[in-house]
């Protein structure tokens, strides 16, 4: 079968959500991997944005902005950011959620907002300094990782940004793991897996480190220890994903009107 | 009757001042925000603007790469698909802007918080992490303690983070439409327009269309703007381009590249004020920047439907014109 990469991930992360779960993605792949769920298997997930549209799904092609008239179009209700991202994402009523990475840790902790020198990361030298590249901040991100029951991570399955420590935590996973997210009291459950180009990583329920859990029919443990830059460890139940079925693929083709994710 | 209709020109030359903290919405990035009254900003040339913004905009985005952000508290520097706002990016890198970074929801509780006259707000978002370890005002120090302080919940015991609430001296705010006397209605999200609105000393709406007050009458649960909070409105279609108004028109994806392009070098922001910011006088002129073919095509929104309920109530160019006193 004649799928890309990023149609797997995809996918894969849609196989996540259950039907039923109220949910909210961000902007781009992880949007287009909810409403593959939607149109797949679950087709009562319920989702809305963070500035509060609500019940409502794309027209005319991939939204250009999470807002944006794409998904304005057919709207149930039209509501706010205090509502929608602070009343529902970050006070814990979420049940599932995706969001990005430009950088992540094996505790499954985000960075979304620069990239220092090695070495000149704000927690190595005590002090803010400007980072190298800035990014684009958090967004939404922080409401999620807080307030989300449990949420995914998608992310491109590459060396410089699979670290050992992020170089700034923009939304957090584990911290430091064990059990040192408890002690914020934030009100969600943590990242529950990180969904790659190359596989999927879970949490240790201990230690709240993400091992390699399952690998793509494309790919290898080989290939994803190679890309992964901290040393990842191995689940011993390590197993293939199951390939997407046709029907899989016909769903998110239909979601993914402009083939974003088809190109290889 | 109180008639607040002002020219754009009017509204940036009393409503904007050095140093002033500046809030504006709904700041999506392709969404609804006060994008012209930036453009206008640009043009006379307002410099150390201390910026609240929920999300970065093309309106924040040219005039940072203008140099007139000198500060700006954000939760969303980018322009979601279309990617890294290339001159807010340059501003920061090299130092010219101060860049305060929270979340998308840090900035609209923080206004809601002044809006309810709150020192301070609770929160668990923006706190654990670097949001709060990191303070733009304070690099030295790291992790940082006062940017989110740690406060205790008086019945539980539980530690939990504090935001400082904000109250801006003006928040410039994008309505859909507006009666002359200030009340507004906005279709889409709303992000914080209506938090900003009670939170901000005083309120300026951009609006694409003007309509009677009958319209308000009609729909007065719509009315989440009311005119009591607002000293100005202006007149302005098409003020949200290249971004896109609901109910209005699309987001211009040929112009938002061209832009965003354009602002990443010092040359480029130069032609594109030149070419989009001083090539008009007035908002048919900024019309006719725009293209006719243009707004046509971007005005076929899937969303159109959304403005039939208020149509016979908008009043033309003409009819605003008049209200002006021929301005």
């Amino acid at each position: 079968m004649d799928y890309s990469k990023n149609e797997m991930m995809a996918i894969a992360t849609g196989r996540e959500f259950q039907d039923g779960e109220l949910a909210i993605f961000g902007v781009g792949l992880s949007m287009l991997a909810g409403f593959f769920a939607q149109k797949n298997h679950a087709p009562n997930l319920i989702a809305f944005t963070e500035g509060g549209v609500y019940g409502s799904t794309p027209v005319g092609g991939l939204p250009w902005g999470i807002e944006d008239n794409r998904i304005s179009a057919n709207a149930t209700s039209f509501t706010n950011a205090v509502d929608a991202l602070c009343m529902l994402v970050a006070a814990g009523k979420v049940d599932n959620a995706v969001i990005g990475a430009a950088q992540i840790d094996k505790f499954g902790n985000v960075n979304t907002t620069g990239i220092w020198e090695p070495g000149t990361q704000p927690w190595k030298v005590g002090k803010y300094t400007l980072p190298k590249v800035r990014l684009n901040g958090s967004g939404g991100a922080n409401e999620i990782a807080v307030g989300a029951k449990k949420y995914l991570i998608m992310a491109a399955h590459e060396k410089k940004r699979f670290a050992e420590k992020v170089d700034y935590v923009s939304s957090p996973g584990y911290l430091n793991g064990g059990n040192d997210r408890e002690k914020y009291g934030f009100p969600g459950g943590g990242p529950a897996a990180i969904i790659t180009n190359l596989g999927i990583l879970r949490p240790d329920p201990v230690t709240r480190e993400f091992i390699l859990d399952a690998y793509f029919s494309f790919s290898s443990v080989e290939e994803i220890l190679e890309n992964t830059g901290w040393e990842l460890k191995v689940s011993p139940r390590v197993k293939m994903v199951p390939e997407p079925t046709e029907k899989e693929l016909e769903n998110l083709r239909a979601v993914d009107e402009t083939g974003s994710l088809r190109k290889k | 009757m109180n008639n607040k209709l002002i020219t754009m020109q009017e509204a940036v030359s009393k409503y904007t001042w050095e140093g002033m903290t500046f809030a504006h919405g709904g700041a999506l990035p392709v969404g609804s925000d006060c994008i012209a009254f930036f453009r206008e900003m640009v043009r006379q040339g307002v410099k150390g603007i201390n910026c609240i913004s929920n999300c970065n905009t093309q309106g924040t985005n040219l005039l940072a790469a203008a140099g007139g952000i000198a500060r700006m508290e954000v939760g969303f520097s980018g322009l979601e698909v279309y990617g890294f706002a290339n001159g807010l990016k340059r501003a920061v890198e090299s130092g010219q802007t101060i860049l305060e970074d929270y979340s998308n929801g840090g900035i609209p509780i923080r206004v809601m918080g002044g809006a309810l006259g709150w020192p301070f707000v609770p929160t668990f978002i923006n706190y654990g992490c670097d949001q709060a370890w990191c303070s733009a005002d304070e690099p030295d120090i790291y992790p940082n303690p006062n940017k989110i302080r740690e406060v205790t919940d008086p019945f539980t015991g539980k530690k939990m983070g504090a935001f400082k609430s904000i109250t801006p001296d003006v928040a410039v705010i994008h309505v859909t439409m507006a009666d002359e006397q200030g009340n507004g209605i906005m279709l889409g999200t709303e992000w914080s327009r209506f938090e900003l609105s009670r939170a901000a000393k005083k309120v300026v709406l951009q609006a694409d269309y003007i309509v009677d007050t009958d319209c308000m009458r009609q729909f007065p649960n719509l009315v989440r703007i009311p005119d009591l909070v607002v000293e100005a409105v202006v007149y302005w279609p098409m003020g949200v381009w290249p971004a896109c108004s609901t109910g209005c028109y699309d987001s211009d994806e040929e112009h938002f590249f061209a832009m965003n392009k354009m602002l990443k070098t010092e040359e480029g922001t130069q032609e594109y004020i030149e070419k989009y910011v001083k090539s008009y006088s007035n908002h048919q002129e900024f019309r006719e920047v725009i293209g006719k073919d243009k707004i046509t095509k971007l005005s076929d929104t899937a969303t159109a439907f959304l403005m039939d309920p208020y149509r016979k109530w908008i009043k033309s160019d003409a009819e605003v014109q008049e209200l002006m006193g021929g301005r």
